[in-house]
């Protein structure tokens, strides 16, 4: 029982780092733009094909996790600057665009890459288990991931929040208009922030096809997780992403283990509940509507 | 009508009635109350689940079956209209999140529901003798229903009800101060699309005669807002206009080109960006024109 529990928890935690690498991404350009990108999840899957093939032709772990996050992020350059530019501040509209982007993305994969789930082969290094006192057996590349999701994690909230660019972005997610004034040329930052934010959904398909596999539909899988975190740590927020993710991966790991056929409800119920008490999630301001 | 002789035509038609009565209860939370919903597969997957499993496994009469869909999706709707607490882009996510418990559920309760393949031969519904197992005589019940739902709806629209749920959508703060309250009159609305909803999910069990977690999934929620908007928000015909392009151009395309989900994807792009008030948003425009002219 508590192997077990353990067990999860690494399986929890490593989940959550996943996860937090979409979600801020997702978090971050709509604190700044105030965009809702149902097509991030699109950018995940993308990411993750361009970095099967990258490594299945050279072998190169390193290769295909910076190659399928140029390319999402290229792919999300282009999304933005034609189509999404064009929704103005309308969430409806937003989230019907980028949902058509996202439709066209994963249909025109799933028509070069195939139907079958493929799993992204793994360097030796990173293949085999680590065993953990106590007799708990642990794939290495979890821990792998969930170093990843650690040193992404401090270096995007060293720039968030020590830096001057850091500043500059806050400052944006709490008044745009004010940061405009002063001088700052807001049209570049938002290129930049929503480039960084591509690259880490494909860098993150690109870990998640080595971890879940890629198939046709992970895109919205994928997508529904990292809106819960998103949701659950508030829009806009980074620390909120951070705490988000590590809620719904232990509550997903947990679920999974303790109610397998019920653990949709077991994640997405207290989602709910949170939601109706506090809608604006645990660290979100309240002027993001 | 003769075009209905054709089984092909008689199938898409009947199912592009009971889409545009899914789009019709979706566009009640979106056309005239302002709140765009992305769980209304979730009352329909419900209705068509529980008429499914009444009919199929518990062997019971459709009497019984079809008015336990309705109930058990509209009181679905009871519980998820909590999300009107929310607005904007929340509303939005909350909604998308409670849809995918439905298909969760549907997905992973194996036991209970089937799983990936679903509940199977649902039976043609049967009252009092009377069965509809013709297709021609299931098109004419879809027609009967949807007609009275129509009616129900208009009346709804043009009623007080329908002027404050828009008077909510332009400018919630103001119909506050004005002594109505917003929160009472978008729950109602949210369960009354709930129930339109799951009729439409009863009448679709019928139809497919199969029940899968498809049905319960982002996509069917995702085509009825489509179906709205190409139509045209905020009008009673819209929907109905919409289910009919937008199956019928599925079909179409998916006769000879397997891409046909981007081309979805296009004609939503399209629509929202160059055409927002959809088909009868171009008929009005045409319309004054002609009349300015």
């Amino acid at each position: 029982m508590l192997d077990s529990f353990i067990l999860q928890t690494l399986n929890g935690i490593s989940y959550a780092a996943l996860l937090f690498l979409l979600a801020s991404g997702f978090t971050l350009t709509f604190g700044l733009m105030r965009i809702v990108n149902m097509a991030h999840g699109a950018y995940y899957l993308f990411g993750g094909y361009i970095g099967l093939t990258l490594a299945k032709s050279t072998g190169s772990l390193f290769l295909a996790l910076i190659g399928g996050g140029i390319a999402a992020a290229i792919l999300g350059y282009f999304a933005d600057r034609v189509l999404i530019k064009r929704t103005g501040e309308n969430h409806l509209t937003q989230v019907l665009v980028t949902i058509g982007i996202a439709y066209i993305i994963g249909d025109v994969s799933l028509e070069i890459w195939g139907g079958d789930a493929q799993k992204l082969p793994l360097p030796v290094f990173l293949k085999g288990i680590f065993e953990l006192p106590g007799g708990i057996i642990y794939p290495k590349f979890r821990v792998f991931l969930f170093l990843i999701g650690l040193l992404v994690g401090i270096i995007l909230w060293i720039i968030y929040r020590k830096t001057q660019i850091g500043a500059v972005i806050r400052a944006g997610v709490d008044d745009r208009e004010i940061v405009s004034a002063n001088g700052i040329h807001v049209d570049r930052l938002f290129i930049m922030v929503s480039a960084l934010a591509s690259f880490l959904a494909g860098f993150s398909g690109v870990l998640g096809g080595a971890f879940l596999t890629v198939y046709p539909g992970a895109e919205w899988e994928i997508l529904v997780f990292a809106l819960v975190v998103v949701i659950v740590g508030g829009l806009g927020s980074l620390e909120g992403a951070m705490i988000g993710s590590l809620v719904v991966g232990l509550l997903d790991a947990y679920g999974r283990w303790l109610a397998p056929e019920l653990s949709y409800f077991v994640l997405f119920g207290p989602m709910a509940i949170l939601l109706l008490f506090r809608p604006r999630g645990l660290f979100g301001s309240a002027n993001m509507t | 009508m003769p075009f209905l002789a054709s089984a092909y035509w008689l199938s898409l038609i009947t199912q592009i009635l009971i889409f545009g009565m899914l789009a019709l209860g979706v566009e009640l939370m979106l056309g005239h109350a302002g709140l765009f919903s992305l769980c209304h597969a979730a009352f329909f997957s419900v209705a068509a689940y529980t008429v499914a499993i009444l009919q199929v496994r518990y062997g019971l009469p459709t009497v019984i079956a079809a008015p336990a869909g309705i109930v058990l999706g509209t009181l679905l709707g009871c519980i998820f209209g909590l999300s009107v607490r929310t607005r904007g882009v929340y509303f939005i996510l909350v909604t998308l999140a409670m849809g995918y418990i439905i298909w969760g559920v549907g997905y992973r309760w194996a036991s209970f529901t089937g799983g990936d393949s679903g509940v199977t031969n649902i039976p043609a519904p049967e009252v009092a003798g009377f069965s509809a197992a013709d297709p021609m005589a299931y098109y004419y019940l879809v027609l009967v229903v949807l007609s009275l739902t129509l009616f129900a709806y208009r009346r709804l629209i043009y009623s007080p009800f329908g002027l404050v749920l828009r008077g909510i959508k332009s400018g919630e703060k103001r119909m506050l101060s004005l002594g109505f309250n917003p929160a009472a009159h978008l729950y109602i609305a949210f369960v009354i699309s709930a129930l339109i909803a799951s009729l439409a999910g009863v009448l679709y069990a019928y139809f497919n005669k199969f029940v899968n977690p498809v049905s319960a999934s982002l996509h069917i929620s995702v085509e009825a807002v489509l179906m709205g908007i190409v139509g045209g928000t905020g009008t009673i015909l819209g929907p109905l206009i919409g289910a009919g392009l937008v199956l019928g151009l599925r079909n179409w395309v998916s006769s000879f080109f397997t891409l046909h989900l981007a081309v979805m994807g296009l004609v939503f792009i399209a629509v929202v960006i160059w055409a927002p008030g959809g088909v009868m948003g171009i008929f009005k425009k045409w319309l004054t024109d002609a009349k300015e002219r």
